[in-house]
């Protein structure tokens, strides 16, 4: 940024990158370990080694699960819809309570939008007993308790009833970044809409909602992410076992009476990173544009 | 379709918008919202519209009270300053858009969005979006767009502001020569009086969310009814000074220092006797004297050149009388400089003036 | 001059302009249609689950009396964590906990990654923040492994082997040696990635010119960074420290994890899982569990009033510029 060459510029160029190379080494180092061990029979630190305690022992055991167990391959499907129905779940509850409290004015607007914020405070694991009396009740309703397709429905023991809760907790993250979104657009484009014959429905959708796409994928990723590697709520309701996710089956691997293998785990903590990583990859764009949203404000 | 605004009001806390504002717009008229920055033209348009809702007063088209009627129903076209074209639609889709919600069959529409884009100049552009055009073109665009659903109303927010200068001229014209042609009533909301006085068939001036005057370009410009108006329309502005109006056997004379001029009796009558009124008149009204003073008509003034200001075809000169200042349009070629005497001619018959207390006219009012 | 003169005010048009049942009816459907979901989850999973916390940890239910043998027992859950000997310290660690953590990494190494990240080339800068990123996106399971793995004994520990033992330092396992600190950094090298994102995204929307006439000005960087880049991002500082506040407040799973409390490291929420859910006794304590994350609640909801009032919401948020629905 700086036109002044000389020893001064050439530092400030690349001090930057020292302190962060400094500041992300116990992450490599983490991550290095983990790809190591995934291969290997043992590890003394980062170097691989065998039964014997002999550097060498490289194997590929760990991964055997992929081709010798069929469960994972199921785990890794309902971990996928609960994922996916998360994130589109959360992408338009957001928007659409986003929207609102960013665009039309009611009573109560500014204490809904405050009271979000605050909901974040509500514990959501000690609510886990609570909630499960909501999901019994939910169950009982006809048809939407668990009369669904796909994820069953959205009661007690269904992929929908997981989805809900995980939408809830979800819902103070993305009603705020929605709103922010929102908060740029350009009122005299609404305007414009609206003059042209939409209704406030009709512009959010087909007006407003193509031009924050960036908040849309920022939001969807993160709910991914979450949807993708939550334990404890699928965990907590869902006792079907044909219905478990892939961090359920993680967790089997350290509760199994047998001697935990620790290498195999972080393979398959390792195969379950790879989705979210190329889902990353193919997005971090959008990731970083989250207050960058729309067009120009104001007016 | 005929367009009346009864007392209307936009408040918003302690903040007015628009205040009383009565207007009535005639069948295919054209309406100029004039008025400096924050007067309520917005406010008073996007009622219309019906983006804003009164705090009070009724907005009527034809006779049907339009207040609580939704914007959709309102078959108005708007043009904003900002444009507001839909990025991620084409200027085709930006055309259609409108014509698509008032499900117009899908021939029809292509075929009103290609008429209106021959006309408006833009059909070659029909397949780019609004981020690959230039501010005229993407005007252009808005412009179709309002046009394209055939509204009853017009309604323009400082359309041409974002433009420069040359292209301002030619959208000015073309504007008002659709809307002539169309014959589609407008109101169109400017704070450059040249467009208002141009275009527009009346004009509105508003301030602070009043309306302080609402008649013909002429009218405004020659009978302003109130100080305000008589100072904001009109470039260079009208000079203004503190006089005293006396009344001497059957003659009217204003003055003050250095200032002693008659004044025409239809003129002057109602300023009369008053210790303190404001005297106006416009530059093109006073006109340098030449040759020695003497043995004039008494009501040419002596002064000293202030500033000189070319503007090119005229010099703008700044003339002090006494402890006063008034500008003055003469020709470049008497080559006038700072600390040259002057005599000045006031043409007294186009004077005007205002009671200062209550900034209304003494002539119109 | 026709016009100027005012009409007699219509009294019949005067009050259709008032409002009317129906118009009011159609006026709250709008947001209804918009808030409706939202509202619904907010009320099923957090106000009638807050309820009947609130409700159970008035009784002393737990899994000996049952879903039917239980009883009123008014305030007594909330007395016992009053005279608890646990009370005390488990707070300070709670307050210990979220402090260091939130002001460290999750605000702190978040800022500064993301100022690190924003003046380097955009490619390294991607690569910084990806790395970042990782601890979020591991399954905790497997990222709680790598820090007992860090922290081993030798000769499996990363440190003892690569680091200290080549300093000579004697080797052990230092997870209960220095429990804060595994706890603190395990979790804030996953809080540091939220800030991360949500600030550099911020500091990459402020406007060039701004940037530019900051250097034009003759700012350093640090000035730049001080008078620019800060106050042009409030509004995700203050999202970002609520937020995480909140979060680690409420969080436990990395501490369950790696410690599951001992060396000194139960934090409040850990404590009410434990409770309520999961202790070796198998007696889980409904009543006194729903006590103690009650308490917690109404912490969080006064520490994110707090902040609120702190970095003024109220004029953080706007007024619609449209009035019709
Ligand atoms: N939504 C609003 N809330 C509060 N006050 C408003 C709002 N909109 C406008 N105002 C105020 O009403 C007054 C009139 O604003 P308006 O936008 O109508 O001015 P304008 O004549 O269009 O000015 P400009 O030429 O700058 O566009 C201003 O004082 C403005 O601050
Ligand atoms: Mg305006």
């Amino acid at each position: 940024m700086d036109d002044r060459m000389g020893v001064g510029s050439r530092w400030r160029a690349v001090l930057p990158l020292l302190v962060m190379a400094v500041l992300t080494v116990p992450i490599l180092m983490g991550y290095v370990w983990i790809i190591i061990s995934t291969f290997s029979q043992r590890t003394y630190g980062l170097v691989p080694v065998d039964s014997a305690g002999r550097v060498g022992g490289l194997t590929l055991e760990n991964w055997a699960f992929l081709w010798e167990d069929p469960n994972i391959w199921k785990v890794t499907l309902n971990s996928f819809t609960l994922a996916v129905g998360l994130t589109i779940g959360v992408v338009l509850v957001s928007a659409l309570a986003g929207y609102a409290l960013s665009r039309i004015s009611f009573p109560g607007r500014k204490a809904f939008l405050g009271t979000t914020l605050i909901l974040h405070a509500f514990p959501s694991v000690t609510l886990l007993i609570s909630i499960y009396f909501v999901l019994r009740w939910i169950t009982r309703v006809p048809i939407l308790g668990r009369g669904i397709p796909v994820i069953g429905g959205f009661g007690y023991d269904t992929v929908g009833g997981v989805i809900l809760v995980m939408l809830a907790l979800q819902l103070p993250l993305g009603v705020w970044l929605m709103k922010g979104f929102f908060d740029n657009i350009s009122w005299d484009m609404e305007r414009a809409a609206l003059i042209d014959g939409c209704t406030r429905l009709r512009v959010w959708w087909q007006i407003i909602m193509p031009q924050i796409k960036p908040g849309i994928a920022a939001l969807a990723i993160f709910s991914f992410i979450s949807g993708w590697n939550e334990f404890l709520i699928p965990y907590t309701y869902i006792t079907d076992q044909e219905k478990s996710t892939i961090a359920a089956y993680l967790r089997s691997l350290m509760s199994d009476t047998a001697p935990v293998n620790y290498s195999q785990i972080a393979a398959v903590g390792l195969f379950q990173l790879i989705p979210v990583m190329i889902f990353f990859i193919f997005t971090q764009e959008y990731l970083l544009s989250i207050f960058a949203g729309g067009s120009k404000g104001g007016t | 379709m005929k367009l009346k605004l009864e007392n209307l009001t936009k408040r918003w806390g302690a903040v007015y918008g628009a205040r009383d504002v009565n207007i009535e717009v005639k069948d295919g008229e054209f309406v100029a919202l004039l008025g400096p920055s924050g007067c309520g033209k917005t406010t008073t348009l996007l009622m219309v519209a019906g983006i804003y809702k009164p705090t009070a007063g009724v907005i009527r088209f034809g006779e049907r009270v339009m207040n609580r009627v939704p914007p959709k129903n309102r078959n108005v076209g708007m043009v904003f300053q900002s444009y507001a074209l839909y990025p991620h639609m084409t200027v085709f889709e930006n055309l259609v858009f409108p014509m698509k919600l008032k499900r117009v069959p899908a021939k029809e529409r292509r075929e009103r969005a290609q008429q209106v884009a021959e006309m408006m100049g833009i059909g070659h552009l029909m397949d780019r979006k609004p981020g690959q055009l230039s501010g005229g073109q993407q005007q252009r665009v808005a412009l179709g767009r309002a046009l394209t659903k055939q509204p009853e109303l017009l309604l323009f927010d400082e359309p041409l502001s974002n433009l420069d200068a040359r292209l301002r001229l030619s959208m000015r014209a073309e504007i008002k020569r659709l809307q002539v042609n169309l014959g589609i009533t407008s109101i169109y909301v400017t704070h450059d009086q040249v467009e208002a006085m141009t275009m527009a068939d009346r004009i509105a001036v508003m301030r602070d969310g009043l309306l302080e005057a609402y008649c013909p370009p002429d009218e405004l410009y020659d009978r302003p009814a109130t100080l305000f108006v008589a100072g904001f329309v009109g470039n260079p502005p009208m000079n203004f000074l503190d006089v005293e109006v006396t009344q001497a056997n059957g003659e009217l004379r204003a003055r003050c220092l250095g200032l002693d001029v008659a004044v025409p009796a239809e003129r002057g009558a109602r300023a009369a006797g008053k210790p303190k009124v404001t005297l106006g008149i416009r530059p093109e009204d006073l006109s340098i004297v030449l040759g020695e003073p003497g043995g004039e008509a008494d009501t040419v003034v002596a002064g000293e050149v202030y500033v000189v200001e070319p503007l090119g075809r005229d010099d703008l000169i700044d003339v002090q009388i006494g402890q006063s200042h008034v500008n003055v349009l003469v020709n470049p070629g008497l080559g006038l400089r700072l600390g040259d005497p002057v005599r000045l001619k006031f043409n007294m018959e186009k004077a005007q003036f205002f009671d200062p207390e209550t900034e209304q006219s003494l002539l119109w009012r | 001059m026709a016009m100027t003169q005012r009409p007699v005010r219509d009294p019949v048009t005067a009050q259709r302009a008032q409002g009317s049942f129906g118009d009011s009816f159609r006026s709250a459907l709008g947001p209804l249609l918009f808030m409706g979901p939202a509202g619904f989850l907010v009320v099923a999973f957090f106000f009638i689950p807050v309820v009947i916390i609130i409700a159970f940890s008035l009784t002393d239910m737990s899994s000996s009396t049952g879903f039917q043998n239980w009883a009123w027992v008014q305030l007594e859950n909330y007395r016992k964590i009053l005279v608890h000997p646990s009370s005390g310290p488990i707070l300070w660690n709670t307050i210990k906990y979220v402090v260091l953590t939130l002001s460290l990494f999750n605000v702190g190494m978040g800022l500064v990654i993301a100022l690190l990240s924003t003046h380097v080339p955009r490619r390294t800068g991607f690569l910084f923040r990806a790395l970042w990123l990782l601890p979020r996106l591991t399954p905790s399971v497997v990222y709680v492994m790598v820090w007992k793995y860090i922290a081993a004994d030798a000769p499996y520990g990363i440190l003892n082997q690569h680091l200290l033992g080549p300093l000579g330092v004697k080797a052990t396992n230092w997870l209960p040696a220095q429990p804060w600190a595994f706890v603190i950094a395990s979790n804030g090298f996953i809080g540091a990635s939220f800030g991360m994102i949500i600030f550099t995204s911020a500091i990459e929307s402020i406007p060039r010119d701004y940037m530019i006439a900051a250097l034009v000005d003759g700012c350093s960087l640090w000035q730049r960074i001080r008078y620019v880049i800060l106050p042009m991002i409030r509004w995700p500082l203050l999202f970002v420290t609520t937020y995480q506040t909140l979060s680690l407040f409420t969080s436990f799973e990395q501490i369950l994890l790696l410690t599951d409390g001992q060396f000194g490291t139960e934090v409040w929420s850990l404590w009410a899982y434990h409770r309520a859910l999961n202790n070796y006794w198998g007696n889980f304590q409904w009543g006194f569990g729903s006590a103690l994350a009650a308490v917690l609640v109404v912490i969080g909801i006064l520490m994110a009033i707090v902040y609120m009032r702190y970095f003024r919401f109220n004029e953080l948020v706007q007024e619609p510029r449209i009035e019709a629905l």
